[in-house]
């Protein structure tokens, strides 16, 4: 048993050996191009120049804004396109030089060439992610002691809680039912296809609150709010004749627990679309060891109904109450981590279709993939497939969806939105990218790009 | 197969194909062949006669339309296999941003080994191929011959039991190409088995035991260099030391004796002889002092000097 695990154990050490030689190989390969150079060029000019150049609306929210989309956006958005790229080439460019042979007659299989090369993909961009995330710190931290923020005005971490409602799929399936039992469904749409629009549409969908109406909302909080900490109501809203319109109305926030106590707010005179305020959890008069989980928020149109408009707002999306959730920083980390597994993902993608392709097309078939994936989800959105019998139209829409279809668990964490708007990324998100983006995607590709090196006759015929 | 033949192939055949699938050529025609253990195996042939798409058989770079490989008793594409082997191909391959040192360190990488013992290795190999001097500069800068050396070196960075080699003294300085022949047959003497091709026949001659010719991917000769080239009817006295006169007698005396003319010669050193004693004769048989590594590896039988072949 014991010499099993040695045999074990000195398996392995060559195996990490053999990794590591051509992770270093793929690092070396990478610092020594020019592509690199330029590649650094841009980040810097993104992290540091571009929040210089790009003049916000003056306010710290705008300059946060500027600052963290801006920079690192701009900033994720080059590593991708590296990423992908010199994915594309790692073994397509040592195959077309025939480099890769020499490595492949060596006891070295497949699968450890790919793993070596991800490795020093992954390692560069958390370097060059680290770099760009503490270059847009270091600026948020200097802005602060510049400008002077306020408590208020600085960089948060919220948890975001949004009202307690039935689910979109709920709420079409109601409404296609009672669409069917008037006879009223369209004739040439599937089932699908209508559940699928009626769906996008309640999650979507917007309520009205005329000038004298009111509305109400349940927030059950899975994180529960302590003693003198901060509640903040949010809402965001349209109105029926332009979004400067003025408005007024009353907000009640009620806590759950104890319904006899609550907070009124009143709005008066506010042009914006959106609607913010904090109340301290004091208000609702609770002991230091008590904490709130449950609220009640009623809003109220107090606006003359003869000339007053009424306010539209969508439910799911624009009514939310914000607790604490976290440093600014351990926030910026946790975006910092779901960016490293989408580039953990992007590089996987790229080297597998680097194993199967030359590099000009897979740089192309990779450039594709991550344009569909972009404009699929809009695509899927807007166009339907039964609206159309053309052939084209049909594939195009079914293509898109599909795309979106796969790709969509990938990119549903959207960490620099919540960031900027000051919420929490929660680690139910975190973990998912990580396990789906950084992990499983990752290892499926492997294999496959191992079964393809293998399968692939790398001798050039002569 | 049997036991001493370190590459055996029965019914190889490899039939190129286009995009489409369609046959485009058949570079290699049932070829039947076996590389005993020991020695130094030529495999010749005219350009596009198979010889390099055989190798890449041998290595499991290009798989067989039809036939067996076999080579140390298992299949090309066993890892296991591969460990054994060294290969340098008839284009020295390099990552060009890569020093020499940085190229042997990767590829002993890849044998797994301890970064002390490819450290060692990579010295000792450096200084047997005489790039010691340029060991810390690009590769990409090398001329021919020099990546000619690095191709060699990681040839045998895991001291290889079979050694295959393409072309192994294209691009070499003739001190550089005896040097890499001395070291086969001193490789070879110690027990490594080596395959080697070579469009330069006096290279050929100098090196291998045993040679196969090749055309357009048939085997058209096999077997024992000295048995292949020997002509039946003649026989030559090499005599030193006489004058003209004697010379003239005994010539008449033979042409006597078996009633033919008999053509008398003087005979001359070949030039790359000439050249290595008049410009490099002190430096010829350095390199087996500069590896001890090759030198353990076969049992300790490779002699200092044993340059002359």
């Amino acid at each position: 048993m014991i010499c099993m695990l040695r045999q074990a154990g000195r398996r392995s050490a060559v195996c990490v050996r053999r990794v590591t030689g051509v992770a270093l190989l793929a690092a070396r390969a990478a610092l020594r191009s020019k592509a690199v150079v330029a590649m650094l060029t841009a980040l810097v000019a993104g992290s540091v120049l571009l929040p210089a150049v790009v003049k916000g609306d003056g306010t710290p929210e705008g300059e946060l804004q500027i600052l963290l989309s801006y920079t690192l956006g701009f900033s994720f958005a080059i590593l991708c396109l590296t990423t992908m790229w010199a994915a594309c080439a790692l073994f397509a460019a040592e195959i077309d030089r025939s480099l890769l042979q020499m490595s492949v007659v060596k006891p070295v299989r497949p699968f450890d060439l790919w793993l070596g090369k991800w490795c020093a993909l992954l390692v560069l961009d958390v370097l060059c992610l680290a770099a760009a995330y503490g270059s847009a710190y270091a600026q948020v931290r200097w802005r602060i002691a510049r400008d002077a923020w306020d408590e208020l005005e600085r960089p948060t971490c919220r948890h975001v809680t949004r009202p307690v409602l039935p689910p979109p799929e709920v709420e079409a399936r109601e409404v296609y039912e009672e669409l069917r039992s008037h006879d009223a469904l369209p004739k040439d749409m599937s089932e699908q296809a209508v559940l699928r629009v009626l769906e996008e549409r309640a999650a979507d969908k917007y309520d009205v609150i005329n000038p004298g109406g009111s509305a109400a909302w349940r927030f059950d909080l899975l994180h529960p709010v302590g003693y003198a900490e901060r509640v903040t109501v949010r809402i965001k809203f349209d109105t029926e004749f332009s979004t400067r319109e003025h408005v007024t109305g009353v907000c009640r926030l009620r806590s759950l627990e104890r319904p006899e106590a609550f907070v009124d707010v009143e709005l008066n005179d506010f042009t914006l679309n959106e609607i913010e305020f904090i109340v301290d959890t004091r208000a609702f008069g609770i002991a230091e060891e008590e904490s709130l989980r449950g609220f009640e928020l009623v809003f109220r149109h107090t606006g003359d109904p003869g000339s007053a408009a009424g306010i539209m707002l969508r439910f799911r999306q624009d009514v939310a109450l914000l607790t604490p959730g976290g440093t600014f920083v351990a926030n910026l980390l946790r975006s910092a981590i779901v960016h490293g597994s989408v580039l953990a993902l992007l590089a996987a993608f790229g080297l597998t279709l680097s194993a199967c392709f030359s590099y000009p097309v897979a740089a192309f078939v990779a450039t594709v993939m991550l344009v569909l994936t972009m404009v699929g989800n809009s695509v899927a959105r807007v166009a339907s497939e039964d609206d159309s019998q053309n052939f084209v139209h049909k594939a195009g829409v079914r293509i898109s969806r599909a795309v979106q279809f796969a790709t969509s668990r990938a990119m549903r964490a959207e960490p620099l939105a919540s960031l900027t708007r000051g919420e929490r990324i929660e680690n139910r998100v975190v973990a998912e990218s990580v396990l789906w983006n950084g992990v499983t995607l990752p290892l499926v590709f492997a294999v496959m790009g191992g079964w393809i090196l293998r399968r692939r006759e790398l001798g050039d015929p002569t | 197969m049997a036991e001493e033949n370190v590459i055996e192939t029965r019914g190889l055949r490899k039939v190129f194909r286009d995009f489409w699938r369609r046959p485009t050529v058949e570079a290699v025609k049932d070829l039947d062949m076996a590389v005993a253990r020991g020695g130094v195996f030529g495999l010749l042939g005219p350009n596009g006669s198979g010889k390099s798409t055989t190798i890449k058989m041998l290595l499991g770079l290009l798989r067989p339309t039809s036939g067996d490989v076999r080579v140390l008793g298992k299949q090309p594409s066993d890892t296991a296999v591969k460990a054994r082997i060294g290969y340098m191909p008839e284009v020295s391959h390099l990552h060009h941003f890569l020093t020499p040192r940085e190229t042997l360190m990767y590829y002993a990488s890849l044998f797994g080994m301890r970064r002390s013992e490819a450290v060692r290795r990579t010295a000792e190999l450096l200084h047997m191929v005489d790039l010691g001097h340029a060991a810390d500069r690009a590769v990409g800068s090398f001329s021919k011959g020099m990546a000619r050396r690095v191709g060699l070196a990681q040839a045998l960075i895991n001291a290889p039991e079979l050694l295959i080699l393409d072309e192994p003294t294209s691009g070499l300085d003739p001190i550089g190409c005896r040097e890499v022949k001395d070291l086969l047959r001193t490789l070879a003497a110690g027990g490594v088995s080596i395959l080697m091709t070579s469009h330069l026949l006096a290279d050929v001659e100098d090196v291998c035991d045993r040679v196969a010719i090749l055309d357009c991917g048939v085997l058209q000769a096999e077997g024992r260099i000295a048995e292949l080239l020997r002509l039946p009817d003649e026989v030559r006295f090499v005599v030193s030391g006489i004058d003209e006169d004697v010379a003239a007698e005994l010539r008449s005396e033979i042409e006597q004796r078996v009633g033919r003319a008999v053509r008398q010669e003087f005979p001359s050193m070949s030039l790359e002889a000439f050249f290595l004693r008049t410009v490099a004769q002190e430096r010829v048989g350095k390199v087996f002092e500069t590896a001890p590594f090759l030198r353990e590896s076969i049992g300790g039988q490779v002699q200092k000097g044993n340059t002359g072949s």
